[in-house]
């Protein structure tokens, strides 16, 4: 026999239950523009019913049912489709921080327009062909300056542009560690309430969807991975360690690197070893600045002091109008003032390497003319050494191709009185640094006695920039070689002040059997004009106008792939968006029909305990007198 | 996926129309610009392109000018040429009318006169500026005249007169750009332009047992001959005669000298290379450091004049009378000076006609290559309208759309 309150039990559950379902339904509604909510649901199951099979049962038919309870309030979410979302936004987060980023490079370069670098080298060129047919005049000369002074301007500029990005990324990288390490942190406590809240046997619903709104950010950042199996200690892994684990987190920093001018390298804190992402903004972050962004400068670079070095060899040997020569008409500030290139690399007061560009020999070799040696040139490549074989077959052109198409950082060719000169540039292992010959050793007599080069072959006889006064090992006599710039040639070139102070002493002539030039000799004007469609960058190999071609359509073609790339992951990123929002997203028309139901249930629950009130008045009220 | 959140209906209206937005602002500025390519990732291999053409072009109109400044230098030149002409033309009849007897000596002095002003006139021309304050005709020495006179006396001459003419200039022959790569030549040596005679340099000195000291290198009128140790004689013979100045060499038979003489009638201009003496020590250079046209040794027998000098000559034997001088080597000399004049001349028109065609040509190519570049980044303007209009309309359309199916849900309709 139950007891009489019985029937009111049942009814005050019920109420309770629909009570609840009401209130979830509630807590839905509120939240359905929450970013990251999930949907949540009350699970009812009949109370354990009476009686159980016990010694202590009433003999009565049964089982009774004894009402509805609230087991759980889930939350309805798809953990698979979740962590598919994680690896998404990651890509997604590479992919705009790279578009970002190489847009503003490709506006550096104001192509196709009349404003870029190559069309002040256009005019720079025009003043000069301007002065070899008039190569008397004072003010064909002021046209040179002034023309050089705009080249010069460009240059700076898009150097300054590029450096700024690079800046810009240093910036963001800063900014995102931190944030990173805010995510971490915030991460590691919510899995301390979350362990206690599971504790107690509750589902932690919302808690839950803040965490992995926040691994979604995360992963937007670096590329993660998280490990549940645990469900005590929640796991973040990345970059093969652990960043998160349970109530614990590991923080990033930054550390600056000399090697790379400075710039920060992001370590573990605790460790002080290199972090490495494979994905994320931070990974696109650090690959543009010390990759992508690195390059288009040094590619500025390498044109620059190309530029500079073959317009100067030239104005070199030619003679002003006032009878000067042997001036340089582009001059580097600061360029290693030591005459034979020796440089102090550790800063420990003691010259240590040899700063040197380029290396002339002092044979003026016939192109085509067969060399009839054997043997093999080392030249310093990315990381090792290079070897490169010649056969007395070849030709001296054939071995300048050669050496220019090897992979080494080392090019070849034949200056104007067809002597061989070898020039550096830029190197492509950051602790090497750009536009510094290193290593040059010919096991054979090519380099030594026929281009007059070395003068010793085999390792004895090599060029080694790595000590000091390295151009001892290379011929005397006619000793012609170019100190390396200090720091980037297209941050600091300037014309010369002594063409800018007497504008006569700009050569535009030759002059004939060593003698100086008459002021109608337009020959070195013709000359350096000349260099604006020759085949004189990397070597031999490409014209000016192949190579500023070359770097708009390598850049454009980044800014291509990078925009449609992330067109793509958008769309993607979409498309399993509306997956989990189909899934665990909010319908007002399904939460207001739960409503109803739950509103239905609780009028006839509260009916019900009428009911029951009625019947109990009746026995405690009515029976008797 | 067939249950659909509020919350997606909403953010997908957004994105389709952030999309669209995005686009309408990328048409507006392609129009406004005028350009295909307003960033290079727009199509990166077109701006490539782009790059070359518009550097090309440039450097096809700074050509075209290159060739209208050597025209109209051309033009001045062929001008003063041409009054040349006519004095050496006025000289041969002088001449030709002298060598007849039918004149008096006075008459013959007279005559004489005639040619002393035709021969001042000449000089003046042969030392005549262009419009930009530089001398036609001196070479590279283009600041200064070319032609230096001396005054003296010469019987049956009154007052001073000129009696020579000397070379001051040089013959170094700039060049100017006219196409990609391709030069011609831009100055004009005076005495190439008014010479007469082949001129013939003979050394005395015996040279059969030289031999040459170290590898050096001379220069025959301009043109470097590369000489190596150990050469003898006959190999210097060989290689002056296989170079390409315009001269030849050979030993003369008798005294076993170098002798040189020019192959078209110009000044010789010889000259040992720096750290060479091969022709001072063949006898034909001397050493007192002087420069071509000078430096001809004393030892040396040099002969072949310019055309001053034939005018001179024929000044000379109209003032003496002498008929048979005047009617036979002056003549010849002043045929010789208008024959080199008249080839000069047709040179002259033949260089003229190249850079008229490499400036029709280059007309005909800059607007070519203008078309090229603009077909690769000028806007088809009547497309990207198209676009936007296509854009603009659905763009309305889905407008619409979305203010219809957001509005009604299940509270309007409860009670």
């Amino acid at each position: 026999m139950q007891s009489s309150f019985a029937g009111i039990e049942i009814g005050k559950r019920s109420l309770i239950a629909h009570t609840q379902g009401l209130h979830t339904v509630g807590h839905n509604l509120s939240n359905i523009d929450t970013e990251g909510y999930s949907r949540q649901r009350v699970e009812m199951n009949a109370t354990d019913p009476l009686y159980l099979p016990q010694l202590n049962r009433e003999e009565t038919p049964g089982q009774i049912g004894q009402g509805v309870d609230i087991v759980r309030i889930e939350r309805i979410r798809d953990m698979i489709l979740d962590g598919r979302i994680v690896k998404q936004a990651n890509g997604q987060g590479y992919w705009e921080a790279r578009d970002k980023y190489i847009l503003l490079t490709e506006q550096v370069y104001n192509e196709p327009s009349d404003l870029s670098v190559r069309a002040m080298m256009d005019r720079f060129w025009e003043s000069w062909q301007e002065l070899s047919l008039h190569p008397q005049e004072i003010g064909a000369r002021k046209a040179v300056i002034q023309r050089g002074e705009t080249l010069m301007d460009s240059i700076h500029q898009r150097y300054y542009s590029l450096k700024e990005i690079r800046e810009m990324l240093e910036q963001d990288i800063s900014a995102t560690v931190k944030e990173i390490n805010d995510i971490a942190s915030q991460i590691s406590k919510l899995n301390g309430k979350i362990v206690k809240v599971k504790a107690m046997g509750d589902n932690p619903n919302d808690l839950m969807d803040r965490r992995d709104l926040l691994v979604q950010r995360l992963s937007r950042l670096i590329d993660i991975s998280t490990d549940t199996r645990d469900p005590d200690e929640f796991t973040v892994h990345t970059g093969g360690r652990i960043l998160v684990q349970g109530r614990v987190y590991h923080p990033l920093a930054l550390e600056p690197e000399p090697e790379n001018e400075g710039y920060s390298e992001v370590v573990w804190l605790e460790r002080g070893v290199q972090a490495f992402f494979r994905g994320g903004k931070l990974a696109a972050l650090v690959e543009l600045r010390d990759v992508d962004v690195r390059a288009e400068i040094q590619k500025l670079d390498m044109m620059t002091i190309n530029f500079i070095d073959l317009v100067n060899s030239i104005h070199r040997e030619a003679y002003g109008l006032n009878g000067k020569t042997g001036q340089d008409f582009f001059i580097e500030y600061p360029f290693v003032d030591n005459i034979t290139g020796n440089y102090d690399r550790n800063g420990d007061g003691v010259f240590d390497s040899t700063y040197v560009f380029r290396i002339t020999g002092i044979n003026s070799l016939n192109p085509k003319q067969q060399i009839g040696l054997r043997g093999t040139l080392t030249v310093a490549g990315e990381q090792n050494t290079i070897e490169i074989e010649y056969y007395p077959t070849d030709t001296v052109e054939d071995l300048v191709k050669k050496i220019n198409t090897s992979g080494s950082e080392v090019v070849a060719y034949l200056d104007r009185n067809n002597r061989l000169a070898l020039k550096a540039t830029p190197a492509t292992e950051r602790g090497n640094p750009d536009f510094v010959i290193r290593y040059i050793e010919d096991s054979g007599q090519f380099l030594v006695g026929y281009a007059g080069i070395l003068q010793q072959s085999g390792p004895e006889g090599a060029y080694n920039w790595d000590q000091a006064d390295a151009v001892l090992a290379l011929r005397g006599g006619e000793l012609d070689y170019s100190v390396a710039p200090l720091s980037h040639p297209s941050g600091w070139i300037e014309i010369n002040p002594a063409m800018k102070s007497d504008v006569r002493s700009i050569a535009a002539g030759f002059g004939e059997n060593g003698r100086p030039a008459l002021p109608g000799d337009g020959s070195a004007a013709l000359a350096i004009a000349s260099l604006r469609n020759r085949q004189v960058m990397v070597g031999d190999l490409m014209s000016f106008d192949e190579y500023f071609s070359a770097v708009v359509a390598e850049i454009g073609l980044k800014g291509e792939e990078a925009q449609t790339v992330l067109e793509t992951q958008n769309l993607i990123m979409k498309e399993l968006e509306d997956m989990r929002q189909s899934i665990s997203g909010v319908n007002i028309d399904e939460e207001l029909a739960q409503m109803i139901k739950f509103q239905h249930g609780y009028s006839a629950a509260a009916r019900f305990i009428s009911e029951v009130t009625r019947m109990l008045d009746t026995i405690i009220n009515r029976m008797g007198a | 996926m067939k249950r659909i959140s509020t919350y997606m209906k909403n953010f997908d209206m957004q994105y389709h129309l952030r999309l669209r937005e995005w686009r309408l602002n990328e048409i507006q500025n392609k129009i406004a610009s005028q350009t295909r390519i307003k960033e290079l990732r727009n199509d990166p291999v077109s701006a490539a392109h782009a790059t070359r053409y518009s550097s090309r072009i440039t450097r096809m109109e700074r050509f075209s000018e290159n060739v209208a400044t050597l025209k109209s230098r051309q033009q001045i030149a062929e001008g003063y040429m041409q009054e040349a002409l006519d004095i050496l033309q006025r000289a041969r009849e002088i001449a030709v009318k002298g060598a007849t007897g039918t004149f008096t000596k006075q008459e013959k002095q007279y005559m004489g006169e005639e040619v002393n002003q035709l021969l001042n006139e000449l000089v003046e021309i042969a030392n005549a500026s262009s419009g930009e304050g530089t001398t036609l005709f001196a070479g590279s020495r283009n600041l200064s005249k070319p032609f230096r006179v001396s005054l003296g006396n010469v019987p049956g001459g009154t007052g001073e007169v000129i009696v020579s003419v000397e070379y001051t200039g040089n013959i170094q022959e700039s060049l100017a750009e006219i196409s990609e790569g391709s030069y011609i030549k831009s100055t004009f040596a005076g005495n190439r332009v008014f010479w007469a005679e082949h001129q013939v340099l003979l050394a005395t000195r015996d040279a059969t047992n030289y031999q040459v000291s170290t590898d050096s290198a001379i220069y025959i009128d301009g043109h470097r001959v590369e000489l190596k140790t150990g050469d003898n004689i006959h190999a210097i013979i060989a290689k002056i005669n296989d170079s390409n100045a315009p001269v030849k060499a050979k030993l003369d038979p008798v005294t076993n000298a170098l002798m040189i003489e020019t192959t078209t009638p110009h000044q010789l201009w010889l000259e040992d290379g720096e750290g060479c003496r091969v022709l001072r020590d063949l006898g034909l250079l001397s050493d007192d450091g002087a420069l071509p046209p000078h430096n001809i040794s004393d030892e040396a027998r040099i002969s072949g004049g310019s055309a001053f000098d034939m005018l001179i000559s024929l000044r000379g034997s109209l003032y003496r009378g002498d008929t048979i001088q005047i009617g036979g080597s002056a003549l010849k000399g002043i045929d010789n000076a208008l024959n080199n004049l008249l080839n000069t001349i047709t040179d002259l028109g033949s260089k003229h006609e190249r850079l008229e065609l490499v400036g029709e040509r280059l007309a005909y190519e800059i607007p070519e290559m203008v078309a090229k570049k603009s077909r690769e980044v000028d806007l088809d303007i009547t497309r990207a309208i198209t676009e936007l209009k296509m854009l603009e309309s659905a763009h309305r359309a889905a407008l619409q759309t979305a203010g219809r199916i957001l509005q009604p849900t299940l509270l309007d309709f409860l009670r």
